[in-house]
């Protein structure tokens, strides 16, 4: 028995009740347990925790998904096979306002979400529509970008460079309809089922994805588009 | 609809740091520091794309620093999104986040570099063709 | 309205294929009349189709591996063959079709076969030892086991209508281009391989999701088992490096329906790129495979020596190292591309390094058997071939790490010859080592001991007959996929090989009689207790089969091996630990979305391979109704009673109480 402190017995207690699974002190790392941040002493985290991690983690090879389109524009930006440059196909006034448009409507997905938390039906279906417009701007203005080039016989089929710039740019565009197509089934199940847990849930989701969608047009714009006027 | 009874892990505990939080995730108490991210974040966005697409094919600066100025203007805006919109933060309960994070920039970077560094090699030593179709060294 | 399909897609005029499917349809056609007749089909549809439990469908992944690997064994044993008669001599199988069989063999091992498996493992398995009930998204994991099904289904359907690919297990352009393979080989393997690569995704996100956020109380990270850990880095290689081959291949879908030009080597196309994404997807590929089997024998050397693992944080550590090297090495598959110095010795010395990640990991598997009390059973001996083979064969891969050395063997019959001694020492020994050991715990019975060390036995001498003299041939300067042989100095060697075949096909006959055998005697063979191995994790606390809510409690774990400790408390106090308060269960309803979600890309599929683009517009329709009427669902959680929990769990309490009176009777451990 130490000259300093309780008993055994009750220093046994007392390690007991504060570290039932005895993981040990660490000097490091947080003394509250953190419920599903992995240190183990909380159990499976709760379904919205686990809910969301797994669309981040699908979010992530999405990304890889791009960055393998990207690594071919990147390799065949200058592919031109006499046919047209990037310079030349580089419409900047109109790529301005699809850049407005997709950055206004990751805004709008914010404020919807809030009004999600505050449980408010109404404003929440008002930001999604407004969110989901705007991602309709966004898909228009980049089919007429598309048909116009198509117009002048610019079309993928001339060569690797614009395979590669068609290819990146319409999967971004797929992947802003697909996200439109959720959307609108989205505001549906807000509708007809209100706010239980999986829809809220799937609107966690969801704003993961439009948010994700921004970050990768952040990189088509520049590097595609801002990067391609002086090509 | 939702109530400490029905949804307890919203409720619970004083402290922020007692759960952990999927990215782009904040209990129901702070709505209104949702809004201020988002109003920061948008903020902060529209001057980086504007100061993105002002530099581009001006003369603003020395012109070859332009790309890799467009660059750092691109990462930076990323990073807002990532911490005002996505709400990736350096707190222990983040941990998980940032980890996946950093995995996935890794592969994106490994891919994108990697591939550029090797088909630029391949293309230097591949046997010159007769007709001008082949790539840009 | 048919697209391109017609009769004459029927492949009448060659007899292997033609034989074969006739087969093939036979037996599936017995297949469902005996489950019609038997009245099995409300069964099968309630406990295995829509079933979500992951236990259920890691079987079926797992079988599916199986009957795919058998496939791709024929396909080798044709290739052996033809290679043996066709020296200086037509043999019997023609060019295109040769070349369609080997790129069968390669797509179907690694891709439906090897896959399958290991994904059938980690889903059976990680929530079992992690004590928890269920992956982290149940119904999605049924989707992604019925999506690698659809794969496997399109492969087959190649074998009797059209073709499969003829370019190798990876479609290298421009040779894989509408201008050199207009038929609809190719867009079979795109499509096949395409379908099954989501699911395989579907599998890497759950298992990632569940290893991180979903563990029972008290275990912390580095009391997982190294499973655990071996299928976390497997999965997260899965999510980084399945989208890079979905990229691929979808470019070079574009590329061959609508003409633009990723890979062609016109117009700005660029060949070269196909090699470094695919290789990119393709050397982390293999690493998925070996991982979790590195996991399997982590778990078999311990269970069998018992001993604790020998160095857990180092072993963890080797196989974050193995995960993130993994990605640094891919161009070691095209050092003869041209490069240039600078490159290929940069991947040269990181595949090199790559090495020492293993090298560990054996160590710390030997350390662990000396000074343990060693149980050769049929589980150990797999994992001793391993160990044996596997290093040979990782060491003839540094050899080719080597550029210089590379040169002059790549795309040999050495290369051939080291890749299937890692893959089959490694992935498929670890496979069938985690059959032995795991296949009482999901069925309920043990299999039969001597038939499955004759199997064990048969399988590595003929590994080593079949594959030694490929070495030799390698060096002596053959390279691979010849279809016919003009070098007689190489006769020996070939027949040889064959030899060994003929050895293997007597491993594969008593694997499969051992399975036979052990059906027919399970009575005998019932795993009682639930613990038949005197196992160290969680898995082994359940009963067998462990009932579908895996734990009627959760556990609470307080130290690494948890199943040890709470078995050595349970011995020493001569007691079960006190009977819990049993409390209602919710689990995951079943779901035919998965199913359905399959089946309309199975049709999506097919059609886009013929050219039917309504068909394939309606399919795909289809799958997004459904998907949004599986949204709109209501119930999707059942309750289980707390006195049901309880009626299973005081069965498996009383199995316990048995053993451990038999134990305190023998008065020993083990």
């Amino acid at each position: 028995m130490s000259d300093v402190g309780l008993p055994a017995s009750v220093e046994a207690l007392r390690r007991v009740r504060e570290d039932p699974h005895r993981l040990g002190h660490r000097a490091h790392g947080p003394t509250e347990p953190i419920e599903g941040a992995g240190h183990g002493a909380t159990g499976p985290a709760h379904k919205r925790i686990v809910v969301g991690y797994g669309f981040w983690i699908y979010l992530l090879s999405d990304i890889v998904l791009f960055s393998c389109f990207f690594a071919a524009f990147a390799v065949q930006r200058g592919a031109t096979a006499g046919g047209p440059t990037l310079a030349q196909i580089v419409d900047i006034r109109r790529v301005g306002f699809e850049t407005a448009a997709l950055l206004l409507s990751s805004y709008t997905c914010m404020l919807s979400f809030a009004a999600t938390n505050a449980r408010n039906r109404l404003w929440t279906e008002i930001f999604l529509l407004v969110t989901g417009l705007l991602g309709l701007v966004f898909v228009l203005l980049e089919l007429q970008e598309f048909i116009e080039l198509a117009g002048q016989g610019i079309t993928p089929q001339r060569s690797g460079m614009l395979t590669s710039f068609f290819g990146l740019v319409g999967l971004h565009g797929l992947h802003v309809t697909a996200g439109g197509l959720w959307l609108a089934t989205m505001m549906a199940q807000v509708l007809v089922k209100g706010f239980r847990p999986e829809i809220v849930h799937r609107l966690i989701c969801f704003n993961l994805f439009w948010h994700a969608l921004d970050i990768v047009w952040i990189g088509i714009f520049t590097i595609v588009y801002l990067m391609g006027i002086n090509a | 609809m939702s109530n400490p009874a029905s949804e307890p892990h919203l409720y619970s505990g004083a402290s922020h740091g007692q759960h952990d939080h999927a990215p782009g995730d904040e209990p129901a108490e702070s709505a209104g520091h949702w809004v201020r991210n988002a109003n920061l974040g948008l903020g902060f966005s529209i001057v980086l794309t504007v100061a993105a697409f002002l530099l581009a094919g001006s003369h603003l600066v020395y012109p070859p620093a332009i790309p890799v100025a467009l660059i750092v203007l691109a990462i930076a805006q990323m990073g807002v999104h990532l911490v005002f919109f996505l709400h990736i933060t350096t707190g222990p309960d983040n941990t998980n986040n940032v980890l996946a994070l950093a995995f996935g920039i890794m592969v994106v970077f490994l891919i994108v570099i990697g591939s550029i560094w090797i088909m630029d090699n391949l293309n230097r030593n591949m046997m010159p063709m007769e007709q001008p179709m082949e790539m840009q060294p | 309205m048919f697209g391109k399909l017609s009769l004459s897609a029927i492949p009448l005029s060659q007899p292997i294929p033609l034989i074969t499917s006739f087969i093939v349809i036979l037996i599936a056609l017995y297949v469902l009349v005996l489950i019609t007749v038997k009245g099995w089909w409300p069964y099968l549809w309630r406990e295995w189709i829509t079933s979500v439990d992951h236990k259920r469908i890691g079987v079926m992944y797992c079988l599916l591996g199986v009957v795919m690997l058998i496939r791709g064994f024929a396909d080798a044993i044709m290739m052996r063959t033809q290679q043996a008669v066709a020296i200086n001599a037509p043999g019997y199988l023609p060019p295109d079709h040769y070349n369609q069989i080997f790129t069968a063999h390669g797509t179907i091992m690694i891709l439906f076969g090897a896959m399958p498996l290991v994904l059938g493992f980690m889903n059976f398995l990680v929530p079992l030892q992690l004590g928890v009930r269920d992956v982290a998204f149940p119904t999605f994991n049924s989707v992604g086991f019925w999506l690698t099904a659809s794969g496997a289904l399109l492969v087959n359907v190649s074998l009797f209508i059209g073709e499969f690919a003829r370019t190798g297990w990876l479609p290298y352009p421009p040779l894989s281009e509408t201008t050199y393979t207009p038929g609809v080989g190719v867009d079979y393997y795109l499509w096949a391989v395409q379908i099954s690569g989501a699911g395989t995704l579907i599998t890497g996100i759950n298992i990632v999701t569940t290893v991180l956020k979903m563990r029972c109380r008290g275990m912390s990270y580095l009391r997982m088992p190294v499973f655990c850990w071996t299928a976390l880095a497997s999965c997260m290689l899965i999510v980084a490096a399945f989208p890079i081959l979905t990229a691929t291949l979808a470019m070079l879908t574009l590329d061959r329906y609508v003409g633009w030009h990723y890979f062609t080597n016109t117009a700005g196309g660029n060949p070269m790129m196909f090699v470094n994404l695919v290789w990119a997807w393709g050397h982390p590929e293999v690493y998925i495979l070996v991982l979790p089997v590195f996991g399997i024998f982590s778990e078999i050397f311990s269970t069998f020596s018992g001993k604790p693992l020998f160095g857990y944080r180092s072993m963890v550590a080797a196989t974050l190292f193995i995960c993130i090297v993994s990605m640094l090495v891919w161009l070691h598959h095209f050092f003869t591309m041209g490069a240039g110095a600078a490159v290929n010795t940069f991947f040269g010395i990181s595949s090199s390094i790559i090495a020492v990640g293993t090298g560990v990991k054996i160590y710390n598997w030997i350390f662990t058997m000396y000074g343990g009390r060693v149980r050769f059973e049929a589980p150990m001996l797999w994992s001793m071939g391993f160990i044996f083979t596997f290093v040979i064969g990782g060491l003839t891969g540094v050899l080719l790490a080597i550029p210089p050395a590379d040169f002059l063997t790549h795309n040999s019959m050495f290369l051939v010859a080291h890749f299937h001694n890692v893959i089959i020492g490694g992935v498929v020994f670890g496979l069938f080592a985690g059959v032995e050991f795991w296949f009482p715990k999901a069925f309920g019975f043990r299999l039969h001991e001597g038939w499955g060390k004759a199997a064990f036995w048969f399988a590595f001498i003929g590994f080593w007959v079949t594959f030694t003299p490929l070495y030799v041939l390698g060096l002596l300067g053959m390279t691979r996929r010849l279809q016919h042989i003009n070098v007689p100095e190489w006769r020996p060697w070939l027949y040889m090989s064959v030899v060994g075949v003929g050895i293997l096909v007597l491993g594969v006959i008593s694997q499969v009689t051992q399975l036979v055998v052990s059906i027919r005697n399970r009575e005998r063979l019932r795993d009682v207790t639930g613990d038949p191995w005197d196992g160290r994790s969680l898995e082994w606390a359940t009963p067998s089969p462990p009932p579908f809510f895996n734990f009627a409690v959760m556990p609470n774990v307080e130290g690494e091996e948890a199943y040890w400790g709470i078995k050595l408390r349970a011995i020493e106090s001569q007691q079960l630990s006190p009977e819990p308060t049993y409390e209602p269960i919710e689990m995951p309803v079943n779901s035919p979305v998965g199913f359905y979600t399959a089946f309309f890309a199975s049709v999506f599929g097919f059609a886009m391979i013929w050219y039917i683009w309504w068909l394939a517009a309606v399919a795909l329709v289809a799958a997004f109704a459904g998907f949004v009427i599986f949204a709109w669902r209501d119930v999707h959680e059942i309750e289980v009673p707390a006195e049901q929990v309880a009626q299973v769990d005081r069965d498996r309490r009383a199995a316990r109480e048995a053993l451990l009176a038999r134990i305190s009777r023998q008065g020993a451990l083990s």
